[in-house]
């Protein structure tokens, strides 16, 4: 039992030796490489801290060109006013194989990556640091005062930096700024976030998501900056002040000024831990306010064209390809090129320009800074043009504010002409270009081909099949049409023949009837009866030749149609017979009777 | 019965005149071999699309030449582009030619029209008025066969373009649907403002451009 209560107390001492000054309200993982510079050959320290119950995953780093060896693990509980405080290390050999400069990323999401820079073996730097100490400047660190803008921390652990090109800018106006946060090596223990403006009336963007990572010598401490870069732009008009922020946790200093400027002289951080002087604090670090104002894009002057575009820029326009076929899409490019908000660079470009057809454009911005503050933006519109010749695109034209000749600008690209041949696929009976055809190779595939015939054959003039040209389909329709129009003809006559023998029938037979009437009363002696059987027998005969009904013959008819005398007397006697009672004897009844029978004959012949 | 007649043989004279005006119209005019010839020279340049085109064309005019067969299934296989599969129906109705087959037809018009009208008139025995009715009539089914037969090469086109991008639109940007291979036959079955819409023989459809197409045959023939 004693021997237990021994060695209980033996671990918690041996653990408090080298065990971090870090008192962490939350789990804690850093990194830090020793040392920063090292000559191809060498090997640095990479120590990866958990101040924390060790749950925390960390991710060993893969560099290309760096070999990371697992060369120690340590673990230790710290005791603080009563508090017991767990924390891990895990020593690493980072070897090099090659000279250069290698960024480490962080061991964890959180954590910040490491810049470790190998020198080629008899170099400056490696010289320099050969015989550099811990407390003195390594070589890559410069600057031994405060540069003007800085502002550090009470503590003087960190500082943030805003820098704004200009004090006046325009509505919408967009502005590249670097913000630079400068933490003293071994005092700032993570960074927690992004660096932000403040208020309302500014906006960030394009924030460049890994920041430029270099050391400085401020004061004749080493800081560790990053820089970020992005552009503002603001949202209305006024002046406001501008100031950024951005939240840090840093490590306070628990022992007294003149202990820990002790410490200080080793310059490096290890040490600095190793005695366990300071306790992490969360801060926000603020940079210095600075005004800016904001003006009003003016109405005066203003294009019709213009959507907003603030900067300085140039036009250029293009099409490719130079020459095409009538329905060949073609692409009409449009570069502007320059600095300024990108973003509301716009343009329709051609819009119902006779004979292209044209469609929607759009639009790729290649920016040539990490701000996208620089660079040009492409419009790629696709066109088609509907006739063949030499064609001629308008000039483009762009118009946008220069905020600094304070005055809206319109720029015009130069009209391009296009050569426009017919379409390959109207053209296609046409033989090719002779230049080609005297070109073409013979070569083992040509040879393959089965020769060419002899000019001549059957000539047409279309490869429609001439039964389904409207043309040719006349023969037929002619032919059907004559077909049908002779069947209606003869079916027609046929039954035009039907009818009027039908007809002369039913006549013939009345006829004889009024005939054999006739015969009786010639016989009897009854002339009004003879005269107008007589009568009627002819009506009938006569009927049916004209054409019309018995009743509608008349003396005057026959006398106007046929010029027949004796047929207008009997047609006469029948009258008088029947209205006077005209008596004729017998003889002439009988030659009457003769007439009317040679009459019936000769009309009945016709 | 002698006006009928005379109605008759006026649409007979009628006909063959608007026939052999129809072929006697000798403006701009091609023959098989000039197409052929003209697809052998495309071939030898390497545009395949062009060379079946036109082989495609020479054989609606001469489609019993071995040459055009020949030819086209060579072209084909170089640019790796399948044969379409024709049908046993295909191969018999596009026997002869369109030309020939459509003098056919007004043959059977007339034949079957003088059958009709001699039972009308009631010219010649029963027996041969029927043989010649059946006669005119298979004459017409003749035709009528062969359209069915050239149907598809009548809205047929062949890709010229070499990676003819299909779309799903009628405009020009876009992803593309799928790519075409230059000589592939393609069916035509819609066009719009400078875009065709087309059928492969797997099914796939999508619009092209209608510079990279070319119909076998022009739009505006075909009914």
């Amino acid at each position: 039992m004693r021997a237990n209560r021994k060695s209980v107390w033996l671990i918690v001492l041996i653990s408090m030796l080298p065990a971090p000054g870090a008192l962490a309200d939350e789990q804690l993982v850093y990194a830090t490489i020793q040392p920063a510079q090292i000559t191809l050959g060498e090997s640095a320290k990479f120590t990866i801290t958990n101040l924390g119950d060790g749950t925390s995953a960390v991710t060993m780093p893969v560099v290309p060109g760096l070999k990371f060896e697992v060369i120690g693990r340590s673990r230790q509980i710290e005791l603080i006013n009563g508090t017991t405080l767990p924390s891990s290390s895990i020593v690493v050999r980072v070897t090099p194989q090659v000279a250069g400069i290698f960024t480490i990323p962080g061991v964890t999401p959180k954590t910040q990556p490491l810049v470790l820079q190998v020198n080629p073996p008899g170099s400056a730097g490696a010289a320099a640091l050969s015989t550099a100490k811990p407390a003195n400047a390594p070589p890559i660190l410069s600057g031994a005062s405060v540069p003007k803008g800085i502002h550090l921390t009470e503590d003087g652990s960190a500082y943030l930096r805003l820098t704004v090109p200009k004090r006046e800018v325009y509505v919408g106006e967009s502005i590249p700024i670097e913000m630079e946060v400068g933490m003293r090596s071994g005092f700032v223990s993570s960074l927690n976030g992004l660096p932000k403006l403040t208020g309302e009336n500014f906006a960030l963007n394009n924030l460049s998501h890994q920041p430029e990572r270099s050391e400085k010598l401020i004061e004749g401490q080493p800081f560790v900056l990053l820089t970020w870069r992005s552009s503002l732009s603001v949202v209305k008009p006024g002046t406001f002040p501008l100031m950024a922020q951005v939240p840090l946790t840093v490590k306070i200093r628990t022992r007294s000024k003149r202990q820990s400027d002790l410490d200080d002289q080793f310059g490096d951080p290890f040490w600095q831990n190793f005695f366990g002087t300071t306790t992490p604090k969360d801060i926000t670090v603020e940079s210095p306010a600075q005004e800016l104002r904001v003006l009003e894009l003016p109405l005066a002057g203003r294009p019709a064209d213009f959507h907003g575009a603030i900067g300085s820029f140039a036009l250029e326009s293009d099409i490719s390809p130079g020459k095409g076929d009538v329905g060949e899409p073609l692409t009409l490019r449009m570069r502007v090129i320059g600095s300024g908000n990108f973003d509301r660079v716009d343009s329709a470009m051609l819009q119902r320009v006779d004979p292209w057809k044209t469609y929607p454009p759009k639009s790729t911005f290649n920016s040539s800074d990490p701000v996208a503050h620089k660079g040009e933006k492409i419009f790629e519109q696709p066109i088609i043009a509907s006739k063949p010749g030499v064609q001629t695109l308008p000039a483009l034209s762009f118009s946008y504010f220069d905020p600094s000749l304070r005055r809206y600008e319109t720029v015009h690209s130069s009209a391009l002409q296009v050569t426009i041949s017919p379409a390959q696929a109207d053209s296609s009976l046409a033989a090719p270009a002779p230049g080609d055809s005297a070109s073409s190779p013979v070569n083992e595939f040509t040879q393959g081909l089965k020769p060419d015939h002899a000019a001549g054959g059957r000539l047409a003039r279309s490869l429609t099949p001439p039964y389904l040209q409207q043309r040719f389909l006349a023969a037929p329709c002619l032919l059907v049409l004559a077909f049908t129009a002779a069947c209606i003809g003869v079916r027609r006559r046929r039954s035009s023949a039907g009818r009027l023998s039908g007809r002369n029938r039913v006549a013939s037979r009345a006829t004889e009837r009024k005939l054999a009437q006739m015969e009786a009363a010639a016989r009897a002696g009854n002339p009004g009866l003879f005269f107008t059987s007589a009568r009627e027998a002819l009506q009938e005969i006569l009927a049916a030749r004209w054409q019309v009904a018995a009743g509608e013959v008349t003396a005057a008819q026959v006398q106007e149609r046929l010029g027949n005398d004796d047929i207008g007397r009997i047609f006469a006697f029948a009258d008088e017979s029947k209205y006077s009672g005209y008596d004729v004897d017998d003889t002439d009844l009988g030659r009457w009777a003769r007439v009317v029978r040679r009459e019936v004959a000769v009309e009945a012949a016709r | 019965m002698k006006s009928a007649l005379k109605w008759a043989a006026l649409g007979v004279s009628l006909s063959l005149a608007s026939g052999s005006i129809c072929a006697q119209d000798t403006e701009n005019e091609f023959s098989a071999a000039n197409l052929y010839n003209l697809a052998n020279l495309y071939a030898r340049q390497g545009k395949f699309g062009m060379a079946v085109l036109n082989y495609e064309r020479a054989s609606l005019l001469a489609p019993n030449d071995r040459d055009i067969e020949a030819n086209l299934k060579y072209v084909r296989a170089a640019s790796h582009v399948s044969e379409p599969p024709r049908s046993t129906f295909d191969l018999v109705a596009r026997r002869l030619s369109p030309l020939t087959v459509s003098w056919i037809g007004v043959l059977g018009v007339l034949i079957g029209g003088l059958s009709v009208l001699a039972a009308q008139i009631s010219f010649g025995g029963a027996w041969m008025q029927r043989a010649a009715l059946v006669l005119g009539i298979l004459m017409l089914a003749v035709t009528v066969c062969n359209g069915i037969a050239l149907w598809p090469t009548l809205h047929a086109g062949v890709v010229i373009g070499a990676q003819t991008p299909v779309r799903v639109s009628p405009v020009p940007m876009g992803e593309a649907l799928f790519v075409l291979p230059e000589a592939e036959t393609v069916k035509v079955t819609a066009e719009h403002e400078g875009f065709l819409l087309i059928k492969t023989r797997s099914g796939r459809a999508g619009w092209v451009s209608r510079s990279a197409v070319a119909r076998v045959i022009a739009h505006k023939s075909i009914p």
